[in-house]
């Protein structure tokens, strides 16, 4: 059986050797995701207690933002979006 | 398919805000646009070093553009674009990556920031890998979804990094 784990990124933000910025010192490393309905990536929070944002048309976990546009509108993910971009500029409109 | 790294040496970004507001010449790591207006290109894999020599809040974003660039694009002091396998066939429609542009100048959008990489250049290492098939898409050449740029966002005190993007284009 696939996991969704396959499909999260990895992110370090390494302030091991540096003073760092307001808010973040220290090293990070965390798991990522990038959301099917919008390029945006996720950086997981290990400290949420909310559910993710999931569709179950993609089979994708979903940012926040998009999840509440899937809640009205269904599943249209980035690929399907980019397709419409293709199509559109092949027919020249 | 051709993997590919823009890189740039060092640089120190200048802090510019998002909307309508030019990303001026070479104050940048890079930008990407796509060579034709079909074309998809998957961002894989970012990485900024730190070469700051103080404290150096440097707040940098992947993000979309709102306006993308035009004219004549070349590549800043230290920056450039190779292929990771020397085999790699030269693209008929290159993905455009300098930092320099004779017309249009980017605009950051302002609301498709993609990635948030802020960190301390004195020191800080920010390094970014998608997964396997979850990569950022590029497409097209238009705005917003045809270009993406790596740039500095206001706040903090930017200062010196080296950066590279790895990108792969279908």
């Amino acid at each position: 059986m696939l996991s969704k784990r396959r499909h999260e990124g990895y992110l370090l933000i390494d302030h091991s050797n540096s003073p760092g910025i307001p808010g973040r010192t220290g090293k990070l490393e965390s798991a990522t995701y990038t959301c099917s309905h919008c390029p945006r990536v996720v950086i997981l929070n290990p400290n949420r207690s909310r559910p993710r944002g999931y569709c179950p048309g993609c089979n994708h976990y979903i940012c926040d933002h998009c999840e509440a546009i899937r809640a009205q509108t269904g599943c249209k993910t980035f690929k399907q979006i980019m397709d419409d971009v293709c199509e559109r500029a092949l027919k020249g409109a | 398919m051709a993997k590919r790294s823009v890189s740039v040496t060092t640089i120190t970004p200048t802090a510019t805000a998002s909307g309508a507001t030019n990303l001026a010449d070479a104050t940048y790591p890079a930008v990407l646009q796509g060579g034709s207006s079909t074309q998809r290109t998957a961002i894989i894999e970012i990485y900024l070093g730190g070469q700051a020599t103080s404290s150096a809040p440097t707040y940098m974003l992947l993000a979309n553009d709102g306006q993308v660039a035009s004219g004549s694009n070349t590549y800043g002091t230290g920056q450039m674009d190779a292929a990771l396998d020397g085999a790699s066939a030269a693209l008929a429609a290159p993905v455009k990556t300098g930092n320099t542009w004779a017309t249009n100048k980017p605009q950051r959008s302002s609301s498709l920031h993609l990635l948030n990489l802020s960190f301390n250049a004195f020191g800080g290492i920010v390094r970014w890998v998608a997964a396997p098939g979850e990569e950022i898409y590029i497409v097209g050449n238009t705005a917003s979804v045809g270009e993406a740029s790596l740039s500095a966002f206001t706040g903090g005190t930017p200062g010196a990094l080296g950066a590279h993007v790895i990108y792969e284009t279908a």
